[in-house]
């Protein structure tokens, strides 16, 4: 039933179907992660990219399909009658193996900066106080918030929140981190320094899943770029490929939009009524039209 | 103000400019308070008003001040004080955690234990205290014998209803019941108003369902659930006078008692509301500091942390 791929993929989606009150969120997805790889998910707004992650994370019930994490089935157990949805608290222990980072951060705001990356890290794998509160203070001075340790989440900027969010899903070492959005909350003058922090992240060595709309991190740090449009992975390839070189009209439909979008100075091109069929053939054509683009020329190094 | 004077005062600030000349800078650091007239008749009431119950309590003999003194800490006065406190407290410790089960109940997935909630809250809940208190006094009537088994199976034991249902398990039935309907329904607008995102965030971290009730959402839903849990603390404590009418000696019976015995009715009653107004006053005094409690995280002035009692030790950084 799975194939495989050399090397052995960490994660592994096959077929995975989802519907919510009869909208199909997910229509047959197959996708795979290997260890070490940086895949970032993009698409159109309700393509299906965010719930794939989530239920990647069982965090959505899936109805049909799979999803293996190092060959191991996720949410449901093999059992005599056939298969059945795993108990509670082994659904808790898969998903201690992964991290994940949310569009709304998520943090718990009734316990300090350093009790949101302590705890979870404690609670669910059962780690010495000395340990975890060592590894916390580290991971936090690696997202520069070192100093906000006992400060709790609502004194914190958006962005700020985010960068110990991620520490926060880092803390326990997951086998794989999900990404769902993660910049798409803050202020535009905020996503940077979290791109920053996730391209440090991925440069460590991660394995990680990025939803993302921010298509300059996509470009620079995606060793795979994988296009989503109606619950369906449409087209995937390295960022050359995705970006330089798509091949569906679809993919060329969603680049050509945000080239429609852009108005940096550079840019020439002007939009044109019928940009679906003009291919961009520029990288910069496919950047994100935000401030955030214009300072985002950091060498991925 | 109405928009024609908005009018009035943009033409006027355009085109002739009175008083101050035109470019002069104002500093409005040096505003002083409009005046307030109203406020002045306001406090000469209320001055009158307080002026007249002083001598009203003062003055009238009737309240016979002395036999309060004499009677606020007698002995029968402060034992029916511990009983109701105590009622109070074990009726809310009950009916709290009786209160969880059903609001969690009646959040599960499972639906007749839906169902089953929300019946009891809907029956207990409907019943007025004393009424519920008189019936479980007088439940010998009914069930005569109380048996321990299996449904319509052999029984293991049994009792004579009239021994078990003493003035003090009637009372501490009746009120739990009547709490648990109440902190039902409490505790669960306080556990619905934490968000999908927190729930989300605690199995993202790989919580068990235990980990998340008890680390993640009774915490954050602590803040909504404790103000009117103060509030049904307090009315608990005085809802523990109905159990006057079985016969329980509560503060209540015992100042009537003395009372009766004494003939002297509204000291005695005076005796009993001074005690009354002490023990929610305390119980106000702690709701505050618990609110403030678990305020933490949401206020915007962290540093009023230090001065709260009960708030752990700040972990010294390193």
């Amino acid at each position: 039933m799975t194939t495989v791929h050399t090397p052995e993929p960490i994660l592994q989606v096959h077929r995975l179907t989802k519907t919510f009150a009869g909208f199909q969120a997910l229509n047959g997805v197959d996708f795979s992660v290997t260890e070490g790889e940086v895949v970032v998910v993009i698409g159109p707004s309700g393509s299906g990219k965010s719930t794939l992650v989530r239920c990647v994370h069982q965090l959505e019930t899936i109805d049909g399909g799979s999803i293996h994490l190092d060959g191991e089935l996720l949410g449901y157990e093999h059992h005599r009658s056939g298969v059945r949805p795993l108990a509670p608290r082994a659904v808790a222990a898969q998903r201690r193996r992964i991290g994940m980072v949310f569009q709304q951060f998520n943090l718990f705001p009734h316990w300090t900066i350093l009790e949101n990356v302590v705890r979870p890290h404690r609670m669910s794998h059962g780690v010495g106080a000395a340990e975890a509160e060592q590894r916390a203070r580290l991971l936090l001075r690696q997202v520069g918030l070192e100093h906000k340790a006992d400060a709790h989440p609502r004194e914190l900027s958006g962005g700020q929140q985010q960068r110990v969010a991620i520490a926060r899903a880092l803390a326990p070492a997951p086998r794989i981190m999900l990404f769902d959005e993660p910049t798409s909350a803050l202020d535009p003058e905020l996503v940077d320094e979290v791109l920053a922090v996730l391209r440090d992240v991925a440069r460590s060595g991660v394995t990680m899943v990025v939803v993302t709309h921010e298509m300059e991190f996509a470009r620079q740090m995606g060793d795979r770029v994988v296009f989503m449009d109606a619950g369906r992975v449409v087209e995937q390839g390295t960022a050359d490929e995705i970006f330089n070189h798509p091949k569906s009209d679809r993919l060329k439909a969603f680049l050509s939009r945000f080239r429609a979008q852009g108005s940096r100075p550079g840019d020439t091109a002007p939009a044109a009524p019928d940009a679906a069929a003009s291919a961009p053939t520029e990288p910069t054509a496919a950047d994100r039209m935000q401030p955030a683009a214009a300072r985002a020329g950091r060498r991925s190094a | 103000m109405s928009s024609s004077s908005l009018m009035d005062a943009r033409a006027d600030g355009a085109s002739a400019p009175r008083g101050t000349a035109p470019q002069a800078p104002v500093d409005v650091a040096a505003a002083h308070g409009r005046p307030h007239p109203w406020r002045w008749v306001l406090s000469a009431v209320l001055l009158l008003v307080a002026a007249g119950l002083a001598v009203f309590f003062a003055g009238n003999p009737n309240f016979q001040w002395d036999v309060v003194a004499e009677y606020l800490f007698y002995p029968t006065v402060l034992k029916g004080l511990a009983v109701s406190v105590a009622l109070a407290v074990v009726a809310m410790v009950i009916g709290t955690a009786l209160g969880t089960v059903l609001a969690l109940a009646q959040m599960a997935e499972f639906a007749p234990a839906r169902w089953a909630s929300k019946a009891f809250v809907g029956v207990f809940r409907s019943i007025p205290p004393l009424v519920q208190l008189i019936f479980w006094f007088n439940l010998g009537f009914l069930l005569p014998k109380i048996e321990l088994g299996l449904p319509f199976g052999p029984a293991f034991a049994s009792w004579n209803t009239t021994d078990l249902i003493t003035p003090l398990t009637a009372a501490i039935i009746g009120l739990s019941l009547h709490e648990a309907a109440y902190m039902a329904e409490i505790i669960r607008s306080g556990l619905t108003s934490v968000t999908s995102g927190q729930h989300d965030a605690a199995k993202a971290a790989g919580f068990t369902p235990a980990q998340t009730f008890f680390g993640i959402v009774a915490p954050q839903a602590m803040r909504v659930i404790l103000p009117p849990f103060g509030n049904q603390f307090i009315a608990t404590v005085k809802g523990t006078s109905l159990v006057s009418v079985i016969a329980m000696s509560d503060l209540l019976f015992s100042v009537q008692a003395i009372a009766d015995r004494t003939y002297q009715v509204v000291p005695m009653l005076i005796v009993a509301c001074l005690w009354y107004l002490v023990v929610v006053t305390v119980l106000t005094y702690f709701q505050r500091i618990l609110e403030r409690r678990y305020g933490r995280g949401y206020d915007a002035a962290p540093a009023k942390r230090a001065g709260i009692p009960f708030s752990p030790r700040k972990k010294a950084a390193k």
